[in-house]
């Protein structure tokens, strides 16, 4: 347990003293501020407001993938370094024969890029208090719409730890996680495109787009829930083996 | 404190190392020697737990490697090759990781650190950012991470490679001082480091352990069988009068340390005692009027041992 702590902060301290954290951040922060400019404009400019449909819910998914974009350029970049760094540098080697187990170090890792993923959202809750300034929110749906982000996030960047284990590059291992969450998003739009069938019941549960959708209209659906917790633990659960395994090459 | 038994390990298209079996005893500081390439990383690293052996174990402090690693490790310092550090991070932040990640406990860290920063000779630097240091502190800072968790056992993976001669000597002095209170296994394929730091020495060649001992034993395996003489021949006897003595195999002008005296290079049968090839010659030369000013056996330098043991002649 102390090892798994001390990776955690240290790979904190490691994504908050280099560029990486901080170029991510002013990106991400400009891109989303122009999101939500637009979504309020256009909000504005709107005659009669609906009752479940906002600002917020547009920002969070509802029609919307512009967030879903986003997280799938952010966690990524995220993740990149994460293992391919160490392997590519031969940390590594110090790292795993100090006495702590492979699976502290994936947790350590893996919960570290997690906190820096909430702290990149902090700012966020600005535009929901400005929005909470010029009408009315509701709080249920607020949190319910940030607790959908996190789980997206949460297998996003569980997904880009796993992608960073198998290999040295980092840009490989970018490559790697943007091809597969991009796959998982295409794969959620069977739901708009296939016929009835047990295909498209797959691809409406796999899909993330409807996932941010349910959740930012205040919908917490325990099986989109499952779905995240069981795709983080198999990619976690994968990226310990494949640490493991690294001893036997 | 370190047992390898039957290491082998297989890369597939190399067998890197294989089946070599060696002991460690507690107190003993050895070295492990062998030409670039010869398994000498590999089998540390095995040693460390960075990779499975293929075949055979390893057990430190008396646990299994492989059965309980985490139980094995707890009181090792490893330093691998060439000291891989993150960059990004001061000394002291680095150090204080790998002594949280050892498990040195929260109210111990501080002192921890700052003891192994003194001992590694990295105090000075302990606020510079490691992409910032030279290599020698950078392979101190290394040291510094293998003594942080105070273990009686230090594995250092050529620990003075890639330094300039004043950082192989700081490196040196510190290795030998860590040797009164720890048991350390170093690589290196710099003879004279074994020689100066080392009680015992394993040689690896082609991932076979070749040879195995002492340092004065591993000399004497070299070329025992021969003598170094300074003689003062006026009359020009001393070659023929050596030549007849039995024993002697080959005889070398080695050069004129005076105008007055001559010394000679005494190659000896195998199996010849250097000493009673001494007694014998020196009688002979006497009985010659031959001066004898000095004679002793020609210590073979670790170089030749080495070149003797490894080369692909011999």
């Amino acid at each position: 347990m102390t090892g798994a702590l001390a990776v955690y902060r240290r790979e904190l301290l490691a994504l908050w003293v280099t560029p990486l954290a901080w170029v991510l951040l002013v990106v991400f922060l400009l891109l989303e501020g122009g999101i939500f400019y637009a979504i309020v404009v256009h909000f504005a400019t709107l005659p009669e407001p609906s009752v479940d449909s906002g600002p917020l819910q547009a920002f969070f998914g509802q029609e919307s993938v512009l967030l879903l974009i986003t997280l799938m350029l952010l966690c990524p970049a995220l993740t990149m370094r994460s293992f391919a760094e160490e392997r590519r540098s031969g940390t590594i080697e110090t790292l795993l024969t100090a006495p702590v187990s492979p699976s502290a170090v994936v947790a350590g890792k893996y919960l570290a890029l997690l906190t820096t993923f909430a702290i990149m959202w902090a700012p966020t809750l600005l535009y929901v208090l400005i929005l909470g300034k010029s009408g009315d929110l509701d709080a249920g749906t607020v949190l319910s719409c940030y607790l959908g982000l996190l789980g997206v996030g949460a297998t996003y960047l569980a997904i880009g730890t796993l992608m960073s284990a198998m290999t040295r590059s980092q840009l490989v291992a970018l490559l790697l996680t943007v091809f597969v969450v991009f796959g998982l998003f295409v794969l959620g739009i069977g739901e708009y495109l296939l016929e009835d069938g047990w295909l498209r019941d797959v691809s409406a549960y796999l899909s993330m787009g409807s996932q941010m959708d349910d959740f930012s209209r205040g919908i917490v659906d325990s099986r989109r829930v499952v779905l995240d917790v069981t795709l983080v633990a198999c990619c976690l659960f994968l990226c310990t083996r494949v640490v493991e395994s690294w001893s036997a090459e | 404190m370190i047992e390898a038994e039957h290491l082998a390990k297989d890369y597939g298209t190399v067998l890197a190392v294989d089946d070599v079996s060696f002991s460690v005893g507690t107190g003993e500081v050895v070295g492990f020697l062998g030409p670039n390439g010869a398994g000498k990383s590999t089998t540390l690293r095995m040693l460390a737990g960075f990779l499975a052996p293929t075949r055979g174990r390893v057990l430190l402090h008396g646990f299994d490697m492989q059965q309980q690693p985490l139980r094995a490790r707890e009181r090792l310092g490893y330093m691998p090759e060439a000291s891989p550090l993150y960059p990004e991070l001061k000394v002291r932040e680095y150090l204080g990781f790998r002594a949280a990640l050892k498990r040195v406990p929260r109210s111990k860290r501080t002192a921890a650190v700052g003891a192994a920063m003194e001992r590694a000779r990295v105090s000075d630097v302990a606020d510079t950012l490691i992409l910032h240091l030279s290599k020698g502190y950078r392979q101190r800072v290394g040291l510094a991470d293998a003594l942080v968790a105070s273990p009686p056992l230090l594995i250092l993976d050529e620990p003075t490679a890639g330094l300039d001669p004043n950082q192989i000597r700081e490196v040196r002095e510190l290795v030998r001082e860590l040797g009164r209170d720890h048991t350390i296994l170093l690589s290196t394929h710099i003879l004279s480091e074994v020689e100066a730091v080392c009680g015992r020495a394993l040689v690896i060649d082609r991932g076979k352990l070749v040879a195995e001992g002492s340092i004065e034993a591993l000399l004497s395996r070299g070329r025992a069988g021969s003598l170094r003489a300074v003689v003062n021949d006026p009359e020009g006897r001393a070659e023929a009068v050596a030549r007849a003595v039995p024993g002697v195999k080959e005889l070398r002008f080695a050069g004129t340390p005076s105008a007055r005296d001559l010394e000679l290079e005494i190659e000896l049968m195998p199996g010849r005692d250097a000493g009673d090839a001494a007694q014998a010659l020196t009688k002979a030369w006497v009985e010659a009027g031959v001066a004898v000013r000095a004679l002793s056996p020609a210590k073979a330098s670790l170089e030749q041992v080495f070149s003797a043991l490894t080369e692909p002649s011999a």
